[in-house]
């Protein structure tokens, strides 16, 4: 069973606009997922069902194979498992200071003073931002911002932290301290899904691909067997990443055995380009 | 705008409790209006400017640069205290430079206890003091949301503005007018925009209508309020004596 799942999910937005056309999607336990599509494909449509925002017009959404609701008691249940983080981090904070808006969600759970204080405090040390907790949210920068943002749905422990293109607008160090730290949420037990349209950041961070193009999810399955269909990625309007390719073609050359990991990081490529080095002067 | 909020964030003084701070300004400020004594007033302002340059530690270049406004308004309406007009001409009017000396004295000096805690203390403490003495909590909420979105705005109208002038819509007095009103128009829908998005982000952190954050506590200590009580008896003694 699926810790959260779409079925058959229909948003049509005025002007015949098929954002979701009997989407399926299925998210496991512990299994990093990302949603990758071109832009304006319906990421973040799809995002907003996912913790409820936006009600299909047809099809359901289960959490642990319960059908779920949208009433008051049912979504606030919803959002507590279930943590969404906006692309834009300025839709999110609200509050004069860091410490106060990470503390929003937790009180908002009914959780008590010293409860909350201790959340703050861990959801900040978690996010690597302990030092900003008294400033002013609108001095921050952009990767701070996004770090405040995660920091604040963190506090309030979801199981699953849905995250729409966290990696926008974020340089390269930024992104790469944002995945670190991601990584580290996920050991404490989170799982992790975020949608974006960059094909190599997915490659080399997430288990499992979801490919979301003309409103349906044209194929879900481990990353590299399911980018590895050429013909699937090109009807997504994507490109196979650079890495898969090298990795693929090493492959066939022999210069990987078929059960060896192809790999999934720059300097792991490194290392195979190291074996033929190594292999041509023999 | 933003160099006071950034003034009030990061002054050594941001951190004492709002009640010393407000009690220093508004006690300072009730004396400097109400005793007519101007030696009393140039006290006042003497000791609130110390205590914003050297107590809370604000750079006096900034302070400055926040005073020459009010001070520009201060003495364009004390000047005009110092002549009368006539049937036939205007001339100084009889103790017209002690009246505006004593004017433009108690008038300095309200100014400067209103500039500390405007550069000592964020708006956002400001909002929750209110809300601690029993202003309703909307108004307190609305204040933090407006204080919130004055800064998203004017980055968004400074970004459209940058725009506008590097397309030439500021080349002739009459296109730069144009501009302005399509700016306007335009930030309009954006912070509408802007507030469904608010809406949605804060949804998924549970919200149900009420925005309620831990502010941290800042114990006022008696001592402190002792200190400025005291401090603010003798000023008050001291323009007692000499009005």
């Amino acid at each position: 069973m699926s810790l959260l799942e779409g079925r058959a999910l229909v948003h049509v937005y005025p002007g015949n606009v098929h954002a979701l056309d009997r989407l399926d999607l299925r998210i496991e336990r512990g299994r990093r997922l990302v949603i990758l599509g071109p832009n304006g494909a319906g990421k973040t449509t799809l995002m907003l069902h996912l913790n409820g925002t936006l009600r299909p017009q047809a099809g359901e959404v289960r959490l642990d194979g319960q059908l779920m609701g949208y009433d008051t008691a049912s979504l606030t249940a919803w959002r507590r498992r279930v943590g969404l983080v906006l692309q834009n981090a300025d839709d999110q904070l609200f509050a004069a200071a860091v410490a106060e808006d990470v503390s929003f969600g937790p009180l908002n759970l009914g959780l008590d003073e010293s409860e909350t204080r201790r959340r703050v405090a861990d959801a900040l040390a978690a996010m690597h931002i302990s030092h900003l907790a008294e400033r002013a949210t609108h001095m921050l920068s952009g990767g701070q911002k996004k770090r405040v943002a995660i920091a604040g749905l963190v506090a309030m422990q979801p199981e699953i932290l849905l995250l729409d293109e966290p990696t926008a607008g974020l340089d390269h160090e930024g992104t790469e301290d944002l995945l670190a730290v991601l990584e580290e949420l996920e050991r404490s037990g989170t799982t992790l899904v975020f949608s974006t349209h960059d094909a190599e950041l997915a490659y080399r961070f997430a288990d499992e691909v979801a490919l979301f193009e003309g409103g349906k999810i044209l194929a879900q399955g481990p990353i590299a067997a399911t980018l590895s269909d050429a013909d699937l990625v090109k009807r997504a309007k994507l490109d196979t990443p650079f890495l898969l390719r090298l990795g693929l073609r090493a492959r066939e050359l022999g210069i990987l055995g078929a059960d060896e990991p192809l790999p999934r990081s720059a300097a792991s490529a490194l290392r195979l380009l190291d074996l033929v080095g190594g292999q041509s002067t023999l | 705008m933003s160099h006071i909020d950034t003034s009030a964030y990061l002054n050594r003084w941001r951190k004492k409790s709002l009640a010393e701070k407000s009690l220093l300004a508004f006690g300072m400020l009730l004396i400097a209006v109400s005793v007519s004594s101007w030696q009393a007033a140039l006290l006042v302002a003497a000791l609130m400017i110390g205590a914003t340059l050297f107590g809370a530690g604000v750079a006096f270049p900034l302070w400055w640069k926040t005073m020459t406004v009010p001070i520009g308004f201060l003495f364009a309406g004390v000047f005009t205290l110092i002549f009368q007009v006539q049937l036939w001409h205007i001339g100084i009017a009889p103790h017209g430079l002690e009246l505006a000396g004593r004017v433009g004295a108690r008038a300095f000096a309200g100014l400067t206890c209103l500039l500390f805690l405007a550069l000592t203390t964020p708006a956002a403490d400001l909002a929750a003091g209110m809300r601690r003495i029993g202003v309703p909590a909307e108004i307190a909420e609305m204040m933090l949301l407006m204080y919130r979105f004055v800064f998203l705005l004017t980055d968004t109208a400074e970004t459209m503005n940058a725009a506008q002038a590097a397309r030439l819509g500021h080349i002739t007095y009459r296109r730069h007018m144009k501009s302005l009103s399509l700016l306007i128009a335009n930030l309009m829908p954006r912070a509408l925009a802007r507030a469904h998005a608010l809406e949605i982000g804060l949804a998924a952190r549970g919200w149900r209508g009420e925005l309620r954050v831990l502010s941290p506590v800042r114990r006022a200590s008696a001592t402190g309020l002792g200190v400025i009580l005291a401090l603010e008896v003798l000023v008050l003694l001291f323009g007692l004596y000499t009005s």
